[in-house]
């Protein structure tokens, strides 16, 4: 092909190429854009594109605060999903981190590495129809420290997996020379391996963060309707027909994955 | 600057006895993550066949007689077979397609922001923001009588709830293809497609031969593990099917749920028998993803 068609085919496609992902990004920008437009649409009958009022008043009353069906509830149950999603993703971490090194140096290791995709093989609501049973016998059904349980046995399986490939030979071969200097455990993870760890470790705890932020069947089945998280609460504000509330609980979901997402951006790219 | 780690003389040897602290986290994710499934599995089969559970009259294969001799089953798995695949072929395509066509864009500029956002909604969040889309009512459906395509909101096609399962086709594979586009663009780089491409273009090949047979073929197999795990989420998902999809058939997960939750106890063994029916199915697409992996040596210790 002749040189200077090559050069006006290469100019029209760059700005080819910059429409087409302006209009990617506006794809991708669009639904969280329509969640935040119905927290705060306030009447928008059919075919209007634009509401035709828009009203403060559910945020105002989640920022209030206290106790109701209203919007109200949704800081407590922000607080609460938060907690059991922290509590997930920092226990799912610390075990999964260690279990995968056990793993990853095992000479088994991909018999015991079928293990972790264990909690895989289930969809989080078949595997709460199997283990109500369980959680019920040993007292765990309705009670946050069930559904953290439920939620960091998916999480951990998940840890172990992504932990699996950052267990290399070279890591060991630090390990070794640490022990050969006289090096004790505490010292080796404190000096060497949680300092080369740090990226994969925060990376590890954002996802599996987001596992338990996201959950919804499991939360409900073992949770058993005591323990309220947002998930939990978009669905019942949806069968109520609430779609206000429903808008508000779906943004303060996706509010802490936005963020999380934007500072690990970088990382994501890096590790993924 | 980059390091590297002293190699170890011993680096062929076999690896040492696990210390101590290792193998207590071992025993500790055996207790809290394996043992529970292996236990549910376990206890749900027993239900099954009479022998555990509320209704136990003893050994009998009625539950699985009936729930195998059942349209509703076959319909269910059938359509939740047929969505995943579907969603899988339009999330790994289109993500393919994305990370070919707008690789920098993907590393900079607006889009490589954009790009994360669909990654941040929750199927119950996608559910809701797919019927606003695409319901009669929806979004779409006012763009639709606004520009004169439709006449009435009765006019506009049904997207959600239908008999093919668009809606929960269409919301699954667009929060499944913002992950494969980046999926893709960086297994551009660590495959060094670029390098093969430009070695076929040197031997000769047309472009449409390098994108086809060179480029295509790296990038699907190197991410076809991921593919088959998006396979089995998508088989198993809940939120987006309750809401966007029909009373029947249901998908596999809504169908078990619902069975579970009848006030109808004799319905009970019956969701436990498509819970390992769905758990037999999914092992073995798990089994094919990891058997790739192993193949491109992706389980090795390096």
């Amino acid at each position: 092909m002749p040189r200077d068609r090559v050069a006006s085919r290469r100019r029209l496609a760059a700005p080819a190429a910059m429409l087409a992902a302006l209009a990617v990004s506006a794809l991708c920008a669009l639904p969280p854009a329509l969640l935040l437009l119905l927290s705060f649409t306030h009447g928008w009958p059919f075919p209007e594109i634009w509401p035709r009022r828009l009203r403060l008043d559910l945020w105002a009353a989640v920022v209030r605060g206290g106790e109701g069906a209203g919007g109200g509830a949704l800081g407590g149950v922000f607080l609460t999903s938060l907690a059991l999603s922290c509590a997930v993703g920092t226990i799912a971490t610390a075990v999964a981190y260690v279990t995968a090194k056990h793993i990853a140096y095992h000479r088994l290791r991909e018999r015991l590495l079928l293990l972790a995709y264990a909690p895989f093989v289930m969809s989080p609501v078949v595997l709460g129809v199997a283990l109500l049973y369980l959680y019920l016998r040993l007292g765990l059904a309705g009670s946050f420290a069930g559904v953290a349980l439920a939620q960091i046995l998916f999480a951990a399986g998940y840890g172990v997996v992504f932990f699996n490939g950052f267990w290399n030979r070279e890591k060991r071969d630090y390990e070794e020379l640490v022990r050969t200097l006289g090096g004790g455990t505490g010292q080796l993870y404190a000096r060497v391996l949680l300092p080369l760890s740090r990226d994969a470790l925060r990376l590890c705890f954002f996802q599996t963060f987001l596992l338990s932020w996201f959950q919804y069947g499991l939360t409900l089945l073992i949770g058993g309707g005591a323990v309220q998280t947002l998930p939990m609460k978009v669905f019942d504000y949806l069968f109520e027909a609430n779609l206000g509330y429903a808008a508000v609980a779906g943004c303060l979901l996706v509010l802490p994955p936005v963020a999380l997402l934007w500072v690990n951006r970088r990382l994501l790219w890096r590790i993924g | 600057m980059t390091t590297s780690a002293p190699r170890s003389s011993k680096s062929d040897a076999p690896p040492p006895a696990p210390p101590g602290l290792e193998a207590a986290a071992f025993a500790v994710f055996l207790a809290v993550a394996v043992l529970p499934i292996a236990a549910s599995l376990a206890y749900s089969f027993l239900y099954t066949i009479g022998l555990a559970g509320l209704l136990q009259h003893g050994l009998t294969a009625a539950t699985w007689v009936t729930v195998l001799s059942s349209r509703e089953l076959w319909k269910s798995l059938g359509l939740s077979v047929a969505v995943a695949a579907t969603v899988c072929a339009l999330a790994a395509g289109g993500g393919l397609l994305l990370a070919l066509a707008l690789r920098r864009q993907l590393s900079r500029g607006p889009l490589s922001y954009a790009i994360y956002l669909p990654l941040a909604l929750p199927g119950t969040v996608a559910a809701f923001l797919g019927f606003q889309i695409l319901s009669p009512a929806g979004l779409l459906s006012r763009l639709a009588y606004r520009l004169g395509v439709t006449g009435s909101l009765a006019a506009f096609p049904a997207l959600t709830n239908d008999r093919w399962a668009i809606g929960i086709v269409a919301t699954e594979a667009g929060l499944a293809l913002p992950f494969f586009a980046l999926l893709f663009a960086q297994l551009y780089e660590s495959e060094r497609v670029a390098d093969f491409d430009a070695l076929s273009r040197t031997l000769g090949a047309s472009r449409a031969q390098s994108f086809w047979r060179v480029a295509v073929p790296l990038l699907l197999d190197a991410g076809a593990s991921n593919v088959l795990l998006l396979f089995v989420a998508a088989l198993g998902a809940y939120e987006v099917p309750l809401l966007l999809g029909r009373q029947s058939p249901q998908m596999l997960s809504v169908l078990a749920m619902q069975k579970f939750q009848r006030f109808d106890l004799s319905q009970k063994p019956q969701a436990f028998v498509i819970a390992i029916l769905y758990t037999a199915l999914s092992l073995g697409v798990i089994q094919r993803a990891l058997a790739h992996r192993r193949r491109r040596g992706r389980l090795d210790l390096r």
